[in-house]
């Protein structure tokens, strides 16, 4: 009777002791299964990250593509001056400062830009481009391909063409690829431009004159010289701004 | 003898419920951050570069990685998965954006944490640092608590019997 009773004891020990391993095994087990879905997750982000920011640039929109295009003459590049885009006759001109790579300004395009190209293309308004670049060397090296394509005469497509594709890294290769996507001509001129970085000194001398305009963020648009809150903005308000800009 | 049993009892299930609000909590706030920052790669590691703390290309790594082990964070305390040892790394990331955030304040600079996306350099004047240690501070707390009394509702760990 005692002897049965002790064997009892010592087999429910020796299964609580399997029970506590085997949790221990599953608790171990579960907290590995964890790290590798975090190490997983982590590397695939990573990836899909680098895939977005080295990959071809894609052409813009066709529904968003201008049936004509605006500035298709080259036009110079002075130091401290903004790039104008559209006809020096337009009565309303508007001021953007902005940074290819700052997402808000890729925001602000893809809502407002078709109307600002369209005021643009009536003869309407003509843009004073001021590309800031103070949140990496991509913004730089945009900034640069930006007046490179100026000169070449496609700066309108090209503008376009780089918040369209704002998630990218602006690698050389890139930018000169994006001209042939835009339906720009990738001449060895403008190449030799891009890589080169031949207006660096233009980019610094547009960070410079922003600075000096006393404007701290990036988009910020003025139209006929009076800043437009671009939190509050609509398109239609955007519109109305521009038809009253005109007719005064 | 049966009331300090009772009053322990509804203790345990108050602690409970407490840790269930701390890890909805926690892991929501982890994936709205992870979130906010993996749509936009390039202001991600900007933020990260800001803080003048690592060399360019571990910047670029961290900028695009963290987001996503925010996400993979904030959905395992969602979720309720291995709550302890996912609190206990949540909160050495906080102990991490605490310190990155005090260093940025002591070297003067003048950035914003891009704990929610955005980030970089600010004026002077329009740094919150005091708000985002207030704020990282009350998420260790919860996610100490969570080490501490791991056992929720709504989880898919274990329950303790």
């Amino acid at each position: 009777m005692s002897s049965s009773k002790n064997v009892n004891a010592r087999e429910r020990a020796r299964l609580a002791a399997e029970q506590a391993a085997a949790r221990k095994r599953d608790r171990r087990i579960l907290i590995a299964v964890v790290a590798g879905f975090v190490l997983v997750v982590v590397a695939a982000g990573i990836g899909f990250q680098a895939w977005r920011t080295y990959r071809s640039p894609s052409a813009v929109p066709s529904s968003s593509v201008p049936s004509s295009s605006v500035s298709a003459s080259p036009a110079t590049i002075v130091t401290g001056q903004p790039i104008v885009l559209g006809s020096s006759q337009a009565p309303t001109t508007i001021t953007l400062y902005e940074d290819f790579h700052c997402p808000h300004c890729a925001d602000f395009e893809e809502q407002f830009g078709p109307i600002i190209t369209q005021a643009q293309e009536s003869g309407a308004a003509r843009v004073e481009l001021y590309p800031m670049a103070f949140i990496d060397e991509g913004s730089v090296a945009a900034a640069n391909a930006m007046a490179c394509a100026t000169e070449a005469g496609f700066g309108q497509a090209y503008y376009r063409g780089l918040f369209a594709n704002h998630t990218l890294q602006w690698s050389d290769p890139q930018l000169i690829e994006l001209a042939a996507k835009i339906g720009g001509s990738s001449t060895e001129a403008f190449q030799t431009c891009v890589t080169s970085k031949a207006h660096a000194d233009w980019v610094s001398s547009i960070d410079a004159a922003a600075e000096k305009n006393g404007v701290a963020q990036t988009p910020t648009m003025l139209i006929n010289g009076k800043s437009v809150d671009i939190a509050n903005l609509t398109p239609d308000a955007l519109k109305a701004t521009i038809t009253n800009a005109t007719q005064r | 003898m049966s009331v300090p049993l009772a009053t322990e009892a509804r203790r345990a299930a108050a602690a409970r419920w407490i840790s269930t609000g701390a890890r909805l909590v926690l892991g929501g706030v982890f994936v709205v951050a992870g979130a906010l920052k993996a749509v936009d790669p390039q202001s991600s590691v900007a933020a990260v570069s800001a803080y003048q703390l690592l060399p360019a290309s571990l910047a670029t790594i961290v900028g695009w990685g963290l987001p996503f082990a925010e996400i993979a964070l904030g959905l395992l305390l969602l979720a309720g998965i291995a709550t302890r040892a996912v609190a206990a790394v949540a909160g050495m990331l906080l102990v991490i954006f605490i310190a990155g955030v005090v260093s940025a304040a002591a070297r003067g600079l003048s950035i914003d944490c891009g704990c929610f996306g955005g980030g970089g350099q600010v004026d002077p004047g329009d740094t919150a640092y005091g708000i985002e240690l207030v704020r990282d501070v009350g998420l260790l707390l919860l996610a100490a608590w969570l080490v501490w009394k791991p056992q929720s509702r709504f989880a898919l760990d274990r329950s303790p019997q």
